[in-house]
């Protein structure tokens, strides 16, 4: 009973809008009376359309040079604040996880004059720097939840072995973390990829991302066509996911597969 | 040894380190514009805020609907979990991830698409015959109190809460049930001793996130929201793009305003609940 209110709600609430929103994109705007006409126009609009097919491409591209860079600087500090004590350890973490709570829009119109002299204003690396500002928050405070669940004793037996910094993290460490950072990857990018105010103050316009171009396709009021606009943003963490999976069974074999759960 | 285990430390914390500078440094940058006048430092634009009529309808208006969306999704997602921690856990998490894989404007849009006057749901009920013309039904969507943009929040961040909740509830103690029930505690006992401690921080964390996200973001309203009133993002957004320098570093001026708040609020909630944050999470890892 419980079960069936539970997953119901989830059918309505989740899994139906988006439903409406996939046949939404493959039929013409339903008029009275008339049954549904079915058509591939919005999906060939979108992808036709050469800037569109370009901005899939760049919003990927930063999206995974942001979830890359997120895990470099997560990873070590996840470690120090769960597994080692210094002073100031609480405040550091509180600091860290501030600019959740602060204006991003504030942070990149910060940036902006000095992006500019620096020559990184209305580039691909001046909008993945900015992106940074509201994904690493995340990546730390999830990453630190993932190495809060590797008990010490374990770092002190790979140690006790004579295992490397490397060698422990490799064969210690990256497999008990997967799925902290499967779901690191996967905010930084839906983030990386959601960013409208970002990306428009720092890439100022030349830096086509999928929402740079999906607020004035707005204005075409094609309801076909946003709809299957819409539905492609799915494919960017989709990609990036794959992607990510690829490249972390190099780095930790076969393991990864077997840890296939999201969180 | 001691020597070469600070180093150790040192290098594992200066990614994040490098991090601070960036998100601190973009922040004082802010700052400075915020207070530059024509004639050098001064705090000209602060005082000159509150004299603009459109910035304090913009403030009640983004409060209003901060405050709403905020409890709202907050209140839902806690029952939630609540009621169905066990299910969620199970195959019920990529329904919840669902919503997650769409940015804010995306699911504004299907907000849009769904409850505008001419959007599904109007058609639905003008062919069935329930409603006479699409004009009677509400204005939900691009309406002047907010309705839409109050939707599209609450209806995005309830899977948010819940995957924020999720781990307290996964994590809870089984035994402590058990001590309750021989110690003869009643289900509020069991609220009040274990669960609510238990709580209280993500919850008090998940709500300032959401609500600081609510009041500064500007996807969202910059789609659903009407020319008059604006949420604040909106604004400061207009102003920052404006041609007047005036209006420019009014821009920065309110974005600081707004980050010294929400700061302010963020630092002295953890400072009050710091020691029973680490006391839960050192004792959270040894059940």
């Amino acid at each position: 009973m419980k079960k069936n209110l539970f997953y119901i709600s989830c059918l309505i609430f989740f899994i139906i809008p988006v439903l409406l929103m996939v046949i939404k994109s493959v039929t013409t705007p339903w008029r009275s009376g008339i049954a549904l006409d079915w058509t591939l126009r919005g999906w060939e609009v979108v992808f036709q359309d050469s800037r569109v097919v370009e901005s899939m491409w760049t919003t990927l591209l930063i999206a995974l040079a942001v979830a890359l860079i997120n895990l470099l600087a997560g990873i070590p500090i996840a470690k120090a604040l769960s597994h080692r004590s210094f002073p100031l350890k609480n405040t550091l973490e509180v600091i860290l996880l501030l600019p959740l709570f602060l204006p991003i829009m504030a942070a990149a119109m910060g940036l902006h004059i000095t992006m500019i002299r620096m020559g990184l204003a209305n580039t691909w690396l001046g909008v993945t720097i900015v992106h940074l500002v509201p994904t690493i928050p995340y990546t730390i405070k999830v990453l630190k939840a993932g190495y809060d669940r590797i008990p010490q004793d374990m770092l002190n037996q790979g140690r006790m072995l004579k295992a490397g910094t490397w060698h422990a993290f490799r064969t210690i460490e990256l497999p008990m973390l997967i799925p902290s950072i499967r779901s690191s990857i996967f905010l930084a990018v839906t983030i990386s990829a959601g960013q409208y105010v970002l990306t428009a103050i720092i890439g100022g316009g030349s830096v086509l991302t999928m929402p740079i171009i999906y607020y004035p396709f707005l204005q075409s009021a094609d309801d076909t066509v946003m709809a299957a606009f819409s539905i492609a943003f799915v494919m960017i963490p989709a990609a990036a996911i794959m992607i990510a999976e690829a490249a972390a069974m190099l780095v930790a074999g076969r393991s990864f597969l077997k840890r296939m759960s999201v969180l | 040894m001691k020597w070469r285990q600070t180093n150790r430390l040192l290098l594992l914390l200066l990614p994040a380190c490098a991090f601070l500078l960036l998100a601190g440094g973009s922040l004082s940058l802010a700052f400075m514009e915020s207070v530059r006048g024509e004639g050098g430092f001064t705090w000209a634009y602060y005082s000159s805020l509150f004299g603009r009529q459109e910035l304090i309808d913009s403030l009640l208006y983004s409060i209003l609907i901060t405050l709403s969306s905020t409890f709202v999704s907050l209140a839902a997602g806690w029952l939630i979990v609540r009621s169905f921690y066990q299910y969620i856990d199970g195959n019920g998490k990529w329904m919840v991830w669902i919503p997650m894989l769409f940015p804010h404007f995306v699911w504004g849009y299907f907000v849009l698409l769904l409850l505008g006057q001419s959007g599904l749901i109007s058609t639905f009920l003008v062919q069935t015959g329930l409603l006479e013309d699409r004009t009677l039904f509400p204005v939900l969507v691009q309406d002047q109190s907010g309705v839409g943009i109050f939707i599209t929040y609450v209806w995005k961040e309830i899977p948010f809460v819940i995957l924020m909740l999720l781990p307290v509830y996964l994590q809870l103690p089984k035994q402590f049930k058990e001590v309750n029930a021989v110690l003869g505690g009643s289900g509020a006992d069991w609220f009040k001793t274990v669960e609510w401690p238990w709580v209280k921080p993500v919850m008090f964390e998940t709500s300032l996130i959401v609500s600081a996200f609510v009041f500064t973001a500007y996807e969202v309203p910059g789609l659903l929201g009407v020319s008059y009133p604006q949420m604040t993002p909106v604004l400061a957004y207009e102003w920052f793009y404006s041609a007047a320098q005036d209006e420019r570093t009014m821009a920065f001026t309110l974005l600081m305003f707004v980050a010294l708040i929400f700061g302010t609020m963020a630092l002295a909630g953890f400072a009050l609940m710091n020691k029973r944050r680490m006391l839960l999470s050192k004792s959270s890892h040894r059940y």
